[in-house]
Parts: C-alpha cells; sequence; structure tokens
C-alpha cells in the first residue's frame, strides 16, 4: 500500500489554478522529494495531504484513509512541519515539545524516552530552558522537527524545512531526515533547493502546479540526453555570446566560476582546439560535468514550453 | 480533556510569560476604574456663582446667605459691575450670576413681585439646568420661609403651601460614582475578554501555530476550551478585583447577590468571548483585530447606555440599542447593585443578553474553521 496515494489532485485559488491535476504515489518507508520554485503549489500540495485543504478536485489517501473523510484518524498518525516557523516563541524548547506531547496524548511512560531520544538526534539538550524565540535557524528548524515528531508519526510532511538555513545546519538536518527515513517513516517533504534532490529516494520536480519530472535523482540525471562540460575562461560572457552562435551547442548557462553548455552531440577534441583558437585565448579549461538535477530540472521546463 | 488542560496550561504560561500583558490586564483596568469613576460624574457640585447684589438689603443678605451655605454653590466674588459678569463667563470664572435689582426689598414688602436675575453659562447645558434646578430650590425655599415668618402669617390664611417631602431611592446621595462603577465593570467585561480571545487567537494564526495546532488531533472544541477558558477565569478574577476595589475607595454598595451577578456575568461572556472568536476567524494580523475589536466596542458601549442614558436617544436609536447585548447587561450590573434585583426582575434583560450569548457564540464557533482554505 501507498504512504500517501494522489489522484488528479485540483486546487484553485479564486481564479487561479495552484495544482492542476497531479497523480503522485510515495511508497511507504521512502524519503521523497517534492522540488520546484517558489509558487509551483509545493505548499498547497502539502496542506492537501496534511487535511488542512479540501481538493477541488480529485482524491488523496495517506496510509489508505481520505483526507477528506478521515481527518482525525490521518491527523493522529501524521507529523506536519509547516514552513514557517510555527512553534510558540515565548515558550522554552521544553515547554513546546511537552506541549505537543499532550496535544498528541503521547502516554506518560513512553514520554520522557521519547523526549531523551529527541533531545538526543537534534542536540537541543542543552538549550532546552531557552526560549524558542532565541534560537538560531538551524536549531529553530531542529525544534519545529522534533515537536512534528514527538508522536511517532508513521509519516511526516515538511514544507520547506531547510528555507533559510545555513547550509550546515542544512547538512545536519538532512542526516537526522536520513535517520527518520531508516526508522521505518515515510517522509515527504518539499524544497526549492535543486540540490537537495539527492538526498531523496525519489523526487517530482514540480513545475506550476504540475509534476514535470518524476523518478530517482539518479534516473533522472541518467536520462538526461545531452554531454555537459564547465568551460572556464577569462571572459564568461564573452565566452557565453561565443557559444550561443555554434549550431551543436544546446544550452549554455552562467554559473559563478564557469559556463555550463550542453551539445547536441559529443563534441572532439578538434572541435575544442577550434574553439580555442577561435576564442583568442579566451577559452581556457573544459571539463566534462555530470548534469544536476538543476540542468535535468531546467531541460525538463525547455521540453513543456 | 488531558488536551484541553495542556491548552489551558500553556496559555496562562503565555500570559504570565509576558510582562506588559499582565500589566495590561490587571493595572491598566484599576487605573481605568479611577480615571472613569472620577472623571465621569454627572454630580453637579461647587457652580461658581458671582453675586451682584444692588439691594443690600436683610432680604437680599438672605438670599446670598442661602446660597453660599450650601456645597452646590461655590460664590467666587461681588460685583456690581454687570459687564464683569460676561467677563468671569467668558475666563470660566463663573458659570451662574445672581443679581438682586435695588428695588427687591421694597417690592417684596409691597407685595409687587419681586424679582431676582439669574444668568448662566449655557454651554454645557446639562450642568446649566441642573444648577438652574438647585437655584429654583433655593428661592422657593426662601420663598416660604419669608412667608411664614410672623408679620406674613395674616395672609397665609388662604394659603395652603404644598411641601414636597423628598425620598431619594437606591442611591440617596445621588452619588455618580454609585451609578458609573458598575457600569465601568460591565465596560470592563466587554473590552477584556473580546480583546484577549481575539488577540491571542489571531497571533496563532501570525506566528503560524494556529496551523500546527489545527494538524493535531486535537478538536476545534478542545481548542477553543483551552483557549477561553483562561481568558473566562481572567475576567472573573478581574471582575472580583474591580469590585473589591471600588466597594471601600468609592463607598459603593452592592445590594444583591454576588452569586447572581456571577452566573450572568458568564453568560454575557458567552458574547463577549464569541466577539473575540469571531473577529479572530474574520481577520489575519493583531493589527486588524485590535481596530475590528475597537470598532465594536465603541459601538457597543455609546449604544449600552453607559454615557447617554438610552431614554435620552432618539426613538430609532432606543430601538437600535435592543440588538447590543451590552445594554442589557448594563441594566443587569446596576439593578443589581443599587436596587439588589433578583432574577424576578431581571429576566427580562437576562434573557435577550443570553440569547445573543448563545447565538453570537455558537455562529463564531462554527465560523471558526480548523482548515486553512
Amino acid at each position: 500500500m501507498n504512504a500517501i496515494k494522489i489522484t488528479n489532485f485540483h486546487k484553485n485559488y479564486n481564479s487561479v489554478e495552484a495544482v492542476k491535476g497531479i497523480d503522485l504515489a510515495v511508497n511507504s518507508g521512502e524519503l521523497f522529494g517534492i522540488i520546484g520554485p517558489d509558487g509551483a503549489g509545493k505548499t498547497t500540495l502539502t496542506r492537501a495531504v496534511c487535511t488542512l485543504l479540501v481538493p477541488d478536485d480529485g482524491t488523496i489517501f495517506v496510509d489508505g484513509k481520505d483526507v477528506v473523510q478521515n481527518v482525525a484518524r490521518i491527523r493522529a498518525i501524521l507529523g506536519y512541519m509547516p514552513q514557517r516557523f510555527s512553534l510558540y516563541p515565548d515558550l522554552s524548547v521544553e515547554q513546546n515539545l511537552r506541549f505537543f506531547a499532550d496535544l498528541f496524548q503521547v502516554p506518560a511512560q513512553e514520554r520522557e524516552e521519547r523526549l531523551a531520544k529527541l533531545f538526543r538526534f537534534s542536540r537541543l539538550e542543552p538549550f532546552k530552558k531557552r526560549k524558542a524565540e532565541a534560537l538560531s535557524g538551524g536549531m529553530k528548524q531542529k525544534l519545529a522537527l522534533s515537536c512534528a515528531l514527538i508522536h511517532t508519526p508513521k509519516i511526516l510532511v515538511l514544507d520547506e524545512p531547510t528555507l533559510g538555513v545555513d547550509p550546515l545546519s542544512r547538512q545536519e538536518f538532512w542526516q537526522i531526515l536520513h535517520k527518520i527515513r531508516d526508522e521505518g517513516s515515510t517522509i515527504l517533504v518539499t524544497t526549492s533547493y535543486m540540490d537537495e534532490a539527492e538526498q531523496c529516494d525519489r523526487v517530482a520536480l514540480f513545475f506550476k502546479g504540475e509534476i514535470v519530472g518524476l523518478d530517482t535523482p539518479e534516473n533522472l540525471k541518467n536520462h538526461y540526453p545531452f554531454p555537459i562540460y564547465k568551460i572556464y575562461g577569462g571572459d564568461l560572457r564573452g565566452l557565453k555570446s561565443f557559444f550561443d552562435t555554434l549550431n551543436t551547442v544546446h544550452t549554455s548557462q552562467l554559473f559563478g566560476d564557469a559556463l555550463h553548455v550542453s551539445f547536441a552531440e559529443e563534441p572532439s577534441l578538434t572541435d575544442w582546439k577550434a574553439w580555442q583558437a577561435k576564442s583568442g585565448g579566451n577559452l581556457q579549461r573544459w571539463v566534462h560535468h555530470s548534469p544536476s538535477i538543476e540542468d535535468v530540472f531546467l531541460e525538463l521546463l525547455r521540453e513543456q514550453t | 480533556m488531558q488536551q484541553i488542560l495542556a491548552m489551558i496550561r500553556k496559555e496562562f504560561k503565555q500570559i504570565f510569560r509576558d510582562i506588559p500583558m499582565m500589566a495590561i490586564i490587571f493595572i491598566v483596568p484599576i487605573i481605568q476604574l479611577f480615571v472613569l469613576a472620577f472623571a465621569i460624574t454627572v454630580d453637579v457640585k461647587q457652580i461658581k456663582l458671582l453675586i451682584s447684589d444692588f439691594d443690600d438689603s436683610r432680604a437680599s443678605r438672605e438670599i446670598i446667605r442661602a446660597f453660599g451655605n450650601t456645597d452646590r454653590f461655590k460664590i467666587v466674588g461681588y460685583t456690581h459691575d454687570l459687564n464683569c459678569v460676561r467677563g468671569n463667563f467668558q475666563e470660566w470664572k463663573a458659570q451662574m450670576a445672581l443679581i438682586i435689582p435695588p428695588d427687591f426689598s421694597k417690592k417684596m414688602a409691597r407685595n409687587l413681585h419681586p424679582q431676582v436675575q439669574i444668568s448662566i453659562d449655557g454651554v454645557d447645558g446639562n450642568t446649566a439646568g441642573v444648577a438652574l434646578g438647585y437655584a429654583q430650590g433655593i428661592l422657593s425655599q426662601f420663598g416660604t420661609e419669608f412667608l411664614i415668618q410672623p408679620q406674613y402669617r395674616s395672609r397665609l390664611k388662604d394659603v395652603h403651601l404644598v411641601t414636597m417631602v423628598e425620598r431619594m431611592w437606591y442611591n440617596p446621595d445621588l452619588s455618580s460614582e454609585q451609578y458609573m462603577v458598575p457600569g465601568i465593570a460591565v465596560v470592563l467585561l466587554t473590552i477584556l475578554p473580546m480583546m484577549l480571545s481575539a488577540m491571542s487567537l489571531v497571533r496563532e494564526k501570525e506566528i503560524g501555530t494556529l496551523e500546527q495546532l489545527m494538524v493535531t488531533p486535537l478538536k476545534k472544541h478542545q481548542l477553543l476550551l483551552g483557549k477561553l477558558i483562561p481568558f473566562l477565569i481572567l475576567s472573573f478574577i478581574e471582575l472580583a478585583l474591580l469590585i473589591a476595589i471600588a466597594m471601600p475607595v468609592f463607598n459603593i454598595s452592592m445590594n444583591g447577590s454576588f452569586f447572581l451577578l456571577a452566573v450572568l456575568a458568564f453568560f454575557y461572556l458567552f458574547t463577549t468571548l464569541g466577539l473575540g472568536i469571531f473577529i479572530s476567524t474574520v481577520t489575519q494580523t493583531q493589527q486588524q483585530a485590535m481596530f475590528f475589536a475597537w470598532f465594536i466596542m465603541v459601538f457597543m458601549i455609546l449604544m449600552s447606555g453607559f454615557f447617554i442614558p438610552i431614554e435620552n436617544m432618539p426613538q430609532l436609536l432606543q430601538k437600535l440599542t435592543y440588538l447590543n447585548p451590552m445594554r442589557y447587561f448594563m441594566y443587569i450590573m446596576r439593578d443589581i447593585f443599587q436596587k439588589g434585583s433578583s432574577i424576578r426582575f431581571l429576566y427580562k434583560d437576562a434573557v435577550p443578553m443570553t440569547i445573543y450569548g448563545l447565538l453570537i457564540f455558537s455562529f463564531s464557533v462554527i465560523k471558526f474553521q480548523k482548515r486553512v482554505g
């Protein structure tokens, strides 16, 4: 049975179609990522899964139960971490945790053990008396996650948990998610950071309310049809306009330190030598580059339009 | 039950942790009590009186003494210059002038309709009216006493004077505090629960915790009960505190039953807490909630008879006040305090008040959704 099964889910806000009929199945025990830019409809989707929104059309089943009819039962097995930091800023770390433990009716005998475990993996123990508002961004996210985990949910839904968190804390956060997944929970997570797709078992690439790609990160990248090179040089802008004139070039994209160029067919060494001569020494170095999820995403969007 | 208790505990923790909030809840109403009770006084006392006695006779001096003997008037000066009266009025130095013409005592002796002139600063019409009443009282008393002196007795043969024996019921001292303080308590029980519940719910919306609460198995009634019970308790503590301070300080007498008061206050709180929930469902930020609550509050207070007696309003507005739940509780509170009325007399107000309360409360609870859209 799928942990989450979404069929033809539609949601409109007034005249705006936020989500345009998507089908998606998340397997049990999977860490599933929904990757997409802001405004793609990721939050709408997670809210609907968490029974906070009623679909305009289509059905969503969570753990085999309909989100419209079995609100209470789904809420009991679901952990949800909304996009914005939403714990009580004026309560301490421990008070926040205990409050949610009360609401989820975690039995007293399990509670202390549970708290100790959450403190251990989140490393928030030394800060348990601190008010939540005084925590750093990364710690706040860990606390929010801990609160969402207090009742050992079967399914965990996280809406952009790493948004605005420093890279180190993001890394730590994903390690924690892996641990939770390894313990048997199903996780649905959204993010707008393309590189985080690599952390997921499977990802759905989400754009303007539609799924444009759905597979494991490996498969998505392997299916990228064009060879990509990272090209280094003195004047990257000049290089980009040079490559854009070539017939064999599929796309070119400027990154911070290099130009990423995908070719319709693998260029030969003689091609490179010729281009180097033509660019007047501007082209210094080229390295074969394995496509990133970002490259895949941009390619899929190009195919769409 | 455990979940409701968890909500209540959390709510109290948040209230007690927020020191400025505590100050607003406990100190501001007390300050309000003192300021309002002293400031909103309908008592007319120490009216500044200017005397212009052109007669200077025994009779005129007796009139002046009569005015001087009561604390309702305060003689601020004597003058023989009528322009001085105008000047004093304009500078707010005098509110009333008593002008006794030169032939006053002669006319009196000859039984020729003696007259005195009273000029009043009519800017504050209410005070002017009351002051005029006092002046009339003093002058008619003077006339009566004058007539029953021995030398005029013979004329009284055929005159039967009606004397008025006054008995002021319920508020014998005509103390305005006795009237205002219960009103202030009603205002408090309106503002405090409405503001607190609206703000606290909207605040959870603002910081996003409401969304978090919504996905917990906490049911709607548990969420609302957990939210509202602390404010209900706080409101009762406030009410008790206010009464405990006001009774000795302003010498207020409580003639009715505290128990009945508490029961009816409980029903009234359905209205104000319900309005608080309602406000939270139609606003997104604390600022919006504040303005909305303020808007409702001003109408409720103005149309409740707190400042302006409902009987003084135009017919149409008087009818509109029946839509205002606060109006009923204002009557109830004042009746219990002053007349010591029992439920036998109060049910006419208590029944509609309770119906409004339950209607507003149920409507708001239904409107409060455990979903985001």
